[in-house]
């Protein structure tokens, strides 16, 4: 079956691993692609992800029934948009706790909504566990593990192995420092292009960038594809 | 022809949610496709009536003509299941009632299967309502139940005292009901439907409607934890020994 909409959440039960650089390149990668899109920060302390796409994050939580219910609400309405969910750690529990208690992935199917969980892959036995876990718990969404080579190469693949149903592993790659730091200074958006401070940006700086951009974008478009188009003999096995 | 079943959901004091126990009784005999009516005794307000129009009618139980309502049609109704929700206080009463008419006694026969919900309230006063209770009921299946549904009720009995008590009646069984997160339940109060209406997102008359999804989420899971304590005790089995099939309760 194809899907109308996508709901992808950016996870990991670890705090500081780029879950909010690829909340930003997903959401920057949708608007790119000339589609309505929402990013919901889940984020406790300081609201970066609205800091770099104000007219696009909506803060959330899922801490009391009002705010679970302006959440969850919200992401199974059929609206034909796309969303992403910047999942801080400290909500991780609470989030997938909730979603698995009230089957959302299946409501979301329901609506013909596809969901993806982009699990930040770190070496940690907390997180390799909570992956298998997710594996188990959400056989009706996409799993799909992140290497943010950022963080170090990707050592730890056989402990985050892709399920079928047109899952993939993506690859966040790194980014030279000087170049880090320039992303990471607000405002900044990918999907604007003059970059934010472009005129302060060197030429070989931006092309260096834009280069990695298209690196990223590339298994965005591949994720996205697999995540909407999900065939026939996948929802059967899950649909069961 | 399949013996008849009567179940009583009665409490000494109101307030304990003993209307809510006696909708999710007839939401899971519905569930398994075991017809079933309803009487309810709180005349004239009938919040039962409320929840399951269709099933139910307002009696007063103490009234002859409204105790051969009940009875006299048990044999000939097509519901299997009669849930009758003895108003709060009535329930000594109300089982004295039926001790007078030989009800009990054809309980006690095999003609008729009878059980008793008793819903428990927090004071110590209703366990010894138990004992009460217990005297009349006999070799009813008797279930003592405690509703957690409201609020994390708090119990001034300590588990040795309720144990005493519940050694009072042969075979009686213990039920819980878990807590329903209050704005769920107050959403389907306003909302006036059966707990699995409002889970298949269903209004009163079967239309379409647009509750939350979170809470209607909450509602499922809750309601799936409640029959999960019916399935522990048979209830199924004790109504109607035939094989039954279950409908999921997300539709």
């Amino acid at each position: 079956m194809s899907f109308r909409s996508s709901i992808t959440i950016v996870a990991s039960p670890r705090p500081r691993v780029g879950k909010t650089l690829v909340a930003r390149l997903l959401t920057d990668f949708h608007l790119s692609e000339k589609r309505k899109v929402v990013a919901f920060d889940l984020n406790a302390g300081e609201r970066t992800l609205s800091q770099f796409l104000p007219q696009q994050t909506v803060a959330a939580s899922v801490r009391d029934v009002n705010g679970q219910m302006a959440l969850f609400d919200r992401l199974v309405t059929g609206d034909d948009t796309t969303k992403v969910i910047d999942l801080g750690h400290e909500s991780y529990e609470s989030f997938f706790t909730l979603a698995h208690q009230i089957d959302f992935t299946e409501e979301a199917r329901q609506r013909s909504i596809a969901v993806a969980i982009l699990f930040m892959v770190t070496p940690d036995q907390t997180s390799v566990t909570a992956y298998r876990n997710l594996r188990e718990k959400f056989a009706r969404a996409m799993l799909v593990p992140l290497h943010n080579e950022m963080l170090g190469s990707s050592q730890h693949r056989d402990k985050y192995p892709i399920s079928g149903g047109g899952a993939l592993a993506v690859k966040l790659p790194t980014l030279a420092p000087g170049l880090r730091k320039l992303i990471e200074d607000p405002p900044f958006s990918f999907a604007d292009s003059n970059m934010g401070n472009a005129t302060d940006i060197l030429l070989d700086a931006h092309i260096e960038l834009q280069r990695w951009l298209r690196r990223i974008y590339l298994e965005f478009r591949e994720l996205d594809l697999r995540l909407l188009l999900a065939d026939l003999t996948s929802s059967i096995r899950f649909g069961s | 022809m399949a013996r008849p079943a009567v179940i009583l959901v009665g409490a000494d004091k109101g307030g304990v949610g003993k209307t809510t126990v006696a909708r999710t009784l007839i939401d899971y005999f519905g569930a398994h496709q075991t017809p079933t009516r309803a009487f309810d005794t709180e005349a004239p307000r009938g919040t039962l009536k409320r929840f399951h129009p269709d099933l139910t009618e307002v009696v007063d139980v103490t009234s002859v003509s409204d105790q051969m309502k009940i009875f006299d049609t048990l044999g000939s109704a097509d519901a299997k299941v009669t849930v009758i929700d003895v108003r709060a206080g009535l329930l000594s009463s109300t089982l004295q009632a039926l001790t007078e008419i030989g009800f009990l006694e054809s309980a006690k026969k095999g003609q008729i299967t009878f059980a008793v919900f008793h819903i428990l309230g927090p004071s110590i006063a209703s366990l010894e309502e138990i004992a009460e209770t217990a005297r009349v009921v006999g070799d009813a299946n008797y279930f003592l139940v405690k509703n957690f549904v409201n609020n994390t009720t708090f119990f001034e009995w300590d588990p040795a005292t309720y144990n005493s008590y519940f050694k009072k009646i042969k075979g009686a069984e213990e039920i819980t009901i878990p807590k329903l997160n209050e704005m769920a339940y107050e959403q389907v109060e306003v909302a006036s439907v059966p707990f699995v209406s409002f889970v298949g997102n269903k209004g009163p008359k079967g239309e379409g409607a647009n509750y939350s999804f979170v809470l209607r989420g909450y509602v499922r899971h809750w309601l799936g934890n409640v029959w999960g304590e019916f399935d522990k005790v048979k209830l199924v089995d004790l109504v109607s020994p035939k094989e039954s099939n279950v409908r999921q309760v997300a539709s």
